[in-house]
């Protein structure tokens, strides 16, 4: 099929589910249960009049931005400390593996106890969530390397930073974008499970309190709200990966003339 | 008798006449199952400045395992190396290491692949880019200095990765089979180029190969090696003119000689092994 083939099936498959929503709700289900397309676009529009859903949108992002950032660099850090030093790597790594067994969201009520119902307890969450998924995904990265590259600019008298930025970050970069990448929808997880335990703003307040008194167009308009967040974060994610990653992506052969 | 094998005999001690002395040097690798593999036994050898030096033998005879300890890759298991005099202990950063795959820096272009080794403490940034132009023109790369790995073909980043090691004027390169993976043709012309490089820098260079008129081709000495335990059978001089001809090296004075004696013991290997 051609390229403009599949956007045009794509839309369709999109729009007539839509459609199928709109007609639904009202004639055959309560809409109560399901709102519909048109309500939750009004209410969208509505939310963002009043300014409420700007500064519950507001919280939630102020959350992620600094947990997310926090928990990559700790995560890639460590990942990348384990991969140089075997002996950390020995003595830490069962108990890292043990502690990845737990599932991290049912943490968050124990972060509400230790930080309080504002900011730092979802910020607490968020980088739970994003540390382990960067760690992993670097420390694989580290174990995957072709060691042959660092044993090569080491044997041209590299060593140090220059060792460490200029040969062994590139050559597992992969890896760190992909667990930067992965982390990012759970960095979002980590905010709205904070907020769903105990807040008083926030996206996942939002769309708790929306549900409480069945506005569902409201929670709909939340998830919405948090699926274009996470969009956004991710083409940021990807722009700068393409960047750093370009010399991946350029494989056109050149004949040779010999 | 070559004089090679003198050298052999000769006992190593701290000579400013060898940039190169491999003295008594055994490898024994421990397998999955704790079994000892010996991959080197007894290795003697001695390399001059200047020299070019092949390493040929059947696979497995640890002729890339002899390059890795001079590197200091890996320790001898007995034995020590000398290099300028001095005992090989951990990473040797004077030498320069061309491996069998180019193994150029994917995230670098050629440029920089090629200025990698080029330490800005000892290169002033003038000094390092004309040396880079320098050796990129040399390999013939010129025009591709932005491009990445990736997108040259095998002959260009075997080029790159040559000169890489050369770049930087490491007194001796170590090459591990680097033209095995390319063909007939290919191979010949980075043959002569690596030759018309040498000529003119005249780095000492030791060069494993698993293939017979490569190792003549190129050598001043070829060191024939026996697997199982790997060891050094002979070495055998190469008394052919330089510059050579690499187009039509069967044609040349003393070419048929050497390669005779070369074959010689392989022979005598392959007949023991058919028994």
């Amino acid at each position: 099929m051609s390229a403009v083939g599949v956007i045009v099936v794509r839309f369709a498959i999109i729009g007539g589910f839509l459609l199928l929503w709109q007609i639904a709700s009202g004639p055959w289900i309560e809409p109560f249960l399901i709102s519909s397309p048109s309500r939750i676009f009004l209410s969208l529009i509505a939310g963002f009049q009043t300014g409420d859903l700007f500064q519950h949108t507001w919280v939630t992002f102020v959350e992620i931005a600094i947990g997310f950032p926090v928990g990559a660099i700790a995560g890639i850090s460590l990942g990348y400390a384990f991969g140089r030093s075997k002996l950390l790597a020995e003595i830490f790594e069962p108990i890292i593996i043990a502690l990845n067994g737990i599932p991290r969201t049912a943490l968050a009520p124990l972060f509400i106890v230790w930080l309080g119902i504002s900011l730092w307890s979802k910020v607490g969450v968020v980088f739970l969530l994003t540390f382990f998924l960067n760690f992993f995904n670097t420390y694989t990265g580290m174990r995957q390397m072709d060691q042959e590259y660092v044993d090569l600019a080491r044997l041209m008298g590299v060593k140090g930073w220059k060792l460490t930025f200029k040969v062994i970050f590139p050559a597992i970069s992969p890896y760190v974008f992909t667990g930067i990448r992965t982390s990012i929808p759970f960095a979002v997880i980590g905010a709205i499970v904070g907020e769903f335990v105990a807040s008083t703003e926030g996206l996942g307040y939002f769309i708790r309190m929306s549900a409480g008194i069945f506005k569902t167009a409201d929670v709909f308009v939340g998830i919405i709200v948090l699926m274009i967040m996470v969009i956004i974060i991710d083409k940021i994610a990807e722009m700068i990966e393409r960047r750093a990653l370009r010399w991946q992506s350029q494989t056109e052969h050149i004949q040779i003339q010999a | 008798m070559s004089e090679g094998a003198q050298g052999i005999l000769k006992p190593a001690q701290n000579d400013p006449e060898f940039v190169i002395q491999v003295d008594g040097v055994s490898k024994v690798f421990q397998t999955p199952s704790q079994a000892n593999l010996d991959a080197l036994t007894d290795i003697k050898l001695d390399v001059r400045p200047g020299e070019f030096v092949t390493v040929v033998g059947p696979s497995g005879c640890g002729k890339s395992t002899l390059l890795k300890l001079i590197a200091g890759f890996l320790p001898p298991s007995a034995g020590r190396i000398l290099f300028q005099g001095d005992e090989v202990r951990g990473l040797n950063t004077r030498v320069g290491y061309v491996p069998q795959e180019s193994k150029l820096f994917p995230w670098l272009t050629v440029e920089e692949n090629v200025g990698f080794g080029l330490d800005s403490k000892r290169y002033s940034r003038a000094d390092r880019e004309r040396q880079v132009s320098q050796f990129i023109k040399l390999a013939g790369l010129a025009g591709f200095e932005k491009y990445y790995p990736a997108q040259l073909s095998g002959g260009m980043s075997k080029r790159a990765s040559i000169v890489r090691a050369l770049a930087y004027e490491p007194p001796v390169i170590l090459m591990d089979e680097p033209f095995g993976p390319l063909d007939a043709q290919t191979r010949m012309v980075l043959q002569d180029e690596l030759l018309k490089i040498w000529e003119q820098k005249r780095q000492t260079i030791v060069f494993v190969t698993h293939d017979l008129v490569e190792a003549v081709a190129l050598a001043d000495r070829v060191v024939v090696m026996a697997h199982r335990p790997g060891k050094i059978k002979d070495i055998i001089q190469v008394p052919m003119a330089r510059p050579r001809n690499i187009f039509e090296i069967h044609r040349q004075e003393g070419f048929d000689e050497a390669y005779g004696r070369l074959w010689n013991i392989f022979r005598h290997e392959l007949n023991l092994s058919a028994r």
